[in-house]
């Protein structure tokens, strides 16, 4: 616990470049079914070497929107044979690492997520991988500029000992990761010490945490 | 002694009661965690607890005079340290 409010509202947006609109128009709005809310026609008026650009918003849900760069005559940058239109690497660059940057898209049902599922699976863009994870199901593809999409629902809902957990586990990573040598054994033997110090007497503090809030909003009342 | 955490959530159980079958094994509360405790070797075979493998690689929450020495599609042993 940090203290500080909490006040921010989620993803106003997140940017990409694309050089093939076309196909991202038809990935986004005609095959997903993402309107479009909001574009921005630019000259480039700025730095001398700017190109006019089109800045183009679909709608994701919740308010939330991906964006995306078209720049009017700019090749894309050189790089290795693998990646996206936005970074490219080495042949010797694991691959693990490269898949690791993705946008993940909630759903709320097996329903929803079999539609996107089947969406995806009549267009260019099928559906690469449908796995369940810890506590959630994902669907997988790759959008027009190679882009990891993934759509997402939650198998169930995210339990307080699981907050409890994540928090142990980060403490327990800045502590192995500042001591230099860091590992999964590191981790694993430093989060016993946490659990040991701060999991035993948890649910009797978040007892009294939620009578002390309920106290609260009684006086308030 | 040998003792592994892991997180009290319905996914996780049956990785517990796998290892309670052990005579040696005993399971106590450490808070939200079970903690799996041996004198010895605890090994858990992870066809008979039935979890999937993003559950399996992800059940282990700490461990305690202990190292993990086999974590795979087949067991998770963990020895003495």
């Amino acid at each position: 616990m940090t203290g500080l409010s909490h006040k921010a509202k989620g993803v106003d947006h997140a940017a990409f470049p694309t050089f093939d609109p076309a196909a991202t128009v038809r990935f986004y709005r005609d095959v997903l079914g993402f309107p479009v809310v909001h574009s921005i026609c630019a000259a480039g008026w700025g730095p001398e070497d700017h190109p006019d650009f089109i800045h183009f918003f679909f709608d994701i849900g919740n308010g939330d929107r991906i964006a995306f760069f078209y720049y009017f005559g700019l090749e894309p940058p050189a790089g290795g044979p693998q990646g996206d239109v936005y970074a490219r690497f080495a042949a010797d660059a694991p691959r693990f690492f490269i898949r690791s940057r993705h946008l993940a898209i909630h759903v709320d049902s097996d329903e929803d997520l079999t539609e996107y599922q089947r969406r995806l699976d009549g267009s260019e863009w099928p559906c690469t991988l449908r796995l369940q994870h810890e506590t959630i199901e994902s669907i997988y593809t790759d959008d027009p500029n190679g882009y990891m999409i993934e759509f997402t629902r939650a198998l169930r809902p995210v339990t307080p000992q699981e907050d409890l957990d994540a928090n142990l586990t980060i403490d327990a990573l800045l502590d192995v990761v500042s001591g230099g040598n860091p590992s999964m054994d590191a981790l694993l033997t430093r989060k016993a010490e946490l659990i040991v110090e701060r999991a035993a007497d948890w649910e009797q503090r978040r007892e009294a945490a939620q009578n002390e809030g309920a106290q609260r909003e009684l006086t308030r009342s | 002694m040998t003792i592994l955490y892991i997180l009290d959530v319905p996914e996780n159980v049956p990785v517990v009661k796998v290892a309670a079958q052990d005579t040696a094994v005993t399971v106590d509360k450490v808070g939200p965690y079970f903690a799996v405790a041996s004198p010895a070797t605890i090994v858990i075979d992870r066809r008979a607890t039935g979890c999937r493998h993003a559950v399996w690689y992800s059940s282990v929450a700490g461990l305690a005079g202990a190292r993990i020495t086999q974590w795979d599609k087949d067991a998770l042993r963990v020895e003495p340290r």
